[in-house]
């Protein structure tokens, strides 16, 4: 049942009007003055209200403003005098609902009724719709910004550094990563700074050039490459950096980079070298250890030779003195005598050879130990090559005329294949000496080892100009040659084919000598054929 | 006739200093460089006494010494093994091989690791010869 207020100073009214409302099937309450209809509203809710306007005290459209200031959503429907046609108006105005002129028709009284009653159930309805299209907004609403809050914080918590620019450049996302590795804040780079600061170089001039429309096929720009970019401390960091291009169909809106910090990949390949350069010391003490102790045990078969050999010569020395001279005269004693003199005489010869032999040996491992501790001073120390002007032809020429004799020893020819327009180049005249005397003597080494003794050996030294920046040695056997496996091992420290003849240290000095002057060795060797080492150097002709 | 003792090294260092020894107590030393050398060797001079380096070029020490102890002419020789790898490397690297389906062959009848002492190396050689 409905609710309804009536308000009207007549009490007659009140009675005929409240027996109608009520047979119409509302409960009614009512009020005797404006003053006590507001009281009574205020302490109920009454959808509709019907008041009469002329009222002592307050009047109808007084209370009508009141009701509309409590709950504008009520319906008020308002009651004049016969042709008051201002005041209803008025209240029309101030949002009364209709309007009924005394005397009240139960008819006109209904058919206001019904259409206030039509009016609250379309009120309710359209309020109920909003409501839902309010609730709704806010779910929707509510679901994009989790949507958006997991996006971005997906793009916050990236390990990588995120930039991302609109059309005009202007920095759109900056996140944490960038933040730490740039060292800008985002406030920083969405204010002051645009792609151009953060994007290398190339790629940032490729993207402007996407943007106005002078660079259609952008896909190339996307490839992830090392990079370097300045952090605002100025420090340069290393950086993989990838980039796309964000379109709305197809008009570029944006670009995205991401920024994959180096450095801390960059410290661990610093650290693994640096422990695999550890390692190497700890293998070079090895066979530094071990190259030493074989030198040190030949040492100790000289002298212990050469010990045995001089004890032998003091023993011999007082047999001598032993020999009865006193005698001499008779015959027989005189054959016995000889044979005594000729007994320690080939004894003291026989002495005098293990003497010889073992001072020999003593010999042959101090001149070991001195080629080790020279090529292993070459080899460890950072010697600055000294450059000169000077012409390779010349360390070719020298380094023949120091072989020829050993060459000829061994029946091996060396043969000079030298370039006379050579020129001079700039480089270190006693290093490259020293490389190609190492070569050199290989190659000899090589012919001396080769068990094939129909060849006829030879070892050929070449200089070549290969072009206007660049010069070539070339040392090339017909000897021994070197299997895969050797060839492999040969730049490796301690390594030697020539058992205890070799430091195992040549290779290697000459290689790094020729690593100082920026140029290349290159080997190629057949077992029983023999081998070609090369040397390139660069260097213009000066 | 002094009893013959082959000695055999591919470093001429160890060659010189064992030759001296065996001579100063009065055997005489024979010389091979490597294995193949080594064998040539034996067959000629008939030594007593075999002193054997292991880490040789060409024919190693260890094919030598399976070569002469399979070899029914040369088995009774006594073999010193004189060797910079160890005792157990050697006879572990002897023991695969017998596993790989070769004859087996005893263990050499001494073995001595590089370095040795002219002392020690001088008695272990009387021992065998005397």
């Amino acid at each position: 049942m409905s609710k309804l207020l009536l308000i009207d100073d007549e009490d007659g009214i009140r009675k005929v009007l409240s027996i109608s409302l009520k047979s119409d099937g509302y409960d009614v309450a009512t009020a005797a003055s404006g003053q006590q209809g507001i009281d009574l509203f205020q302490k109920e809710f009454f959808p509709i209200v019907l008041t009469d306007i002329k009222m002592p005290g307050m009047d109808g459209i007084e209370v009508l403003r009141r009701i509309k200031e409590i709950n504008p959503e009520v319906e008020v429907i308002v009651i004049t005098g016969h042709g008051d046609m201002e005041s209803a108006i008025q209240s029309l105005h101030l949002g009364a609902s209709d309007f009924l002129t005394k005397p009240v028709s139960d008819q006109l009284l209904s058919i206001a009724l019904k259409r206030a009653e039509e009016r609250l159930k379309t009120k309710k309805t359209l309020n109920n719709y909003a409501n839902d299209l309010w609730y709704m907004v806010k779910e929707k609403t509510e679901e994009i910004k989790r949507r958006y809050e997991f996006e971005d914080k997906l793009v916050q918590r990236s390990i990588d550094g995120i930039v991302a620019t609109d059309k005009e450049e202007n920095i759109i996302i900056f996140n944490s990563a960038a933040e730490e590795m740039f060292g800008y804040t985002v406030n920083e780079a969405k204010s002051d700074m645009n792609a151009g600061n953060f994007y290398p170089e190339g790629i940032s001039q490729r993207i402007s050039d996407v943007f106005a429309g002078k660079d259609r096929d952008a896909s190339d720009i996307f490839v992830g490459d090392e990079a370097s970019i300045t952090a605002k401390s100025g420090e340069a960091v290393p950086v993989r950096f990838s980039c796309a291009m964000l379109y709305e169909g197809d008009k570029p809106i944006g670009s995205v980079g991401f920024f994959q910090d180096l450095r801390k990949i960059k410290h661990l390949e610093k650290e693994l070298i640096k422990s695999e350069r550890l390692a190497a010391i700890g293998q070079t003490v090895a066979g530094l250890a071990h190259g030493v102790k074989n030198i040190l045990n030949g040492l100790k078969g000289g002298l212990y030779i050469v010990n045995t050999a001089l004890k032998k010569g003091a023993a011999d020395g007082a047999a001598e003195n032993k020999i009865d001279y006193s005698n001499v005269s008779a015959l027989p004693l005189q054959a016995r005598f000889l044979k005594q003199i000729v007994d320690i005489s080939a004894e003291r010869e026989r002495q005098q050879k293990k003497l010889k032999t073992g001072w020999e040996m003593v010999e042959r491992n101090i001149h070991k130990v001195s080629e080790l501790v020279l090529d292993l001073l070459s080899y460890s120390k950072e010697r600055e090559p000294e450059y000169e002007k000077y012409n390779p032809n010349i360390i070719a020429d020298e380094v023949c005329d120091l072989m020829e004799s050993k060459a000829k020893e061994y029946d091996i020819d060396l043969i000079r294949d030298i370039d006379r327009e050579m020129g001079e180049i700039y480089l270190d005249p006693k290093g490259m000496h020293s490389c190609l005397l190492n070569l050199v003597s290989n190659a000899i080494d090589a012919c001396v080892f080769d068990l094939d003794t129909q060849k006829h050996w030879h070892v050929k030294v070449m200089t070549r100009r290969k072009n206007e920046s660049g010069v070539a040695f070339e040392v090339v056997d017909n000897g021994c040659g070197m299997d895969e496996e050797t060839q492999s091992k040969i730049f490796a420290e301690f390594f030697s084919t020539k058992g205890t003849r070799g430091t195992g240290l040549g290779l290697l000095v000459t290689q790094k000598i020729i690593k100082e002057h920026g140029g290349t060795m290159d080997v190629a060797s057949q077992p029983g054929k023999g081998t070609i080492f090369t040397i390139r150097l660069p260097g213009k002709k000066v | 006739m002094a009893k013959k003792v082959l000695i055999v090294d591919d470093d001429v260092d160890v060659r010189t200093f064992v030759s001296s020894v065996v001579e100063d107590i009065g055997y005489k030393p024979e010389l091979a460089k490597d294995g193949e050398e080594g064998i040539g060797k034996i067959k000629e001079e008939k030594p007593a006494l075999i002193i054997l380096d292991i880490l040789m070029p060409k024919e190693s020490g260890i094919k030598m010494y399976r070569a002469l102890k399979t070899d029914s002419q040369f088995s009774d020789i006594p073999v010193i093994v004189h060797s910079g790898i160890a005792k157990r490397t050697f006879l572990r690297s002897q023991k695969a091989l017998d596993e790989f389906g070769d004859q087996p062959v005893p263990e050499p009848e001494a073995y001595l690791e590089k370095p040795v002492e002219p002392e020690e190396l001088g008695a272990m050689i009387k021992k065998f010869l005397s």
